[in-house]
């Protein structure tokens, strides 16, 4: 079970809608698989180049090289590498750990995309390099506007597992 | 030597090598040697103006090397560098 807080929860939901169309990203650090901090973080998807873009799968690739850059981030996000490494400082300061990242999906169901969970893989061969605990992957989905749906995911070895989340 | 830690997108460059062995005084000649032995390796790591990519944290041994003093920051032999792109993702098609 993955406990976040009412507050947290409201402001992930907040953020997700403050953001939409666009999709919004953060982390959540607390212990135990209870959430005691939410960072928000930059999506910076807009503002990459052509050759930066080449970091996503092929096929998000096509769909991104159609858009605009401004639209872009309607259909994936990427973090802002400084604010990542600010908020982990900062939940290291703390004597906390990450627990999660999030991010919203505006136009589709909370569970990871095929990009999700091959982007969320890359990130699983460094992570055992830098000491940080395994991270669930949380979605927010704005599918349905006035009913947001969030649910929570551990990735390993290519496949998604939802876990329970409660709002506490 | 320096230990440096290459994330999946990048082996490609490194002949498949999730581990290679780098030389130099601080992060920047590290950098530099680098794109030496694997060409190309500098341009995937650095923008125009030669910083590291905003979606790019580089590590010193667990600090990201921007809250240090960046590719001036000194590395030494045994150190380890771990190259780790920021995390991503995107919506159902």
């Amino acid at each position: 079970m993955f406990i976040i807080p009412s507050d947290i929860w409201e402001d992930m939901i907040d953020h997700a809608r403050g953001h939409a169309p666009r999709e919004c990203c953060g982390m959540l650090a607390g212990t135990d698989n209870r959430v005691t901090r939410q960072y928000r973080i930059t999506n910076i998807l807009a503002k990459l180049n052509e050759a930066e873009l080449a970091r996503f799968d092929q096929p998000k690739l096509s769909d991104l090289k159609q858009l605009a850059p401004e639209e872009r981030a309607d259909i994936a996000f990427q973090m802002d590498a400084r604010e990542l490494s600010q908020a982990q400082k900062d939940i290291r300061q703390r004597g906390i750990e990450l627990q999660a990242f999030y991010h919203s999906h505006t136009m589709s169901p909370a569970r990871p995309s095929a990009t999700d969970i091959t982007l969320a893989m890359e990130f699983e061969h460094c992570r055992a390099a830098l000491n940080l605990p395994q991270p669930l992957h949380v979605i927010v989905s704005l599918e349905d506007r006035d009913h947001p749906v969030m649910r929570a995911y551990r990735i390993e070895a290519s496949r998604a597992t939802e876990v329970p989340v409660r709002r506490q | 030597m320096i230990t440096i830690r290459i994330p999946t997108p990048l082996r490609s460059m490194t002949g498949g090598k999730s581990e290679i062995e780098g030389k130099g005084a601080s992060i920047g000649e590290l950098i530099e040697q680098m794109n030496a032995d694997h060409p190309g390796l500098k341009d995937r790591l650095c923008d125009e103006q030669g910083e590291i990519r905003r979606f790019i944290n580089v590590y010193l041994n667990e600090e990201d090397i921007r809250f240090l003093t960046g590719k001036d920051t000194p590395v030494k032999d045994g150190d380890e560098v771990s190259i780790v792109p920021a995390i991503a993702g995107g919506a159902h098609d």
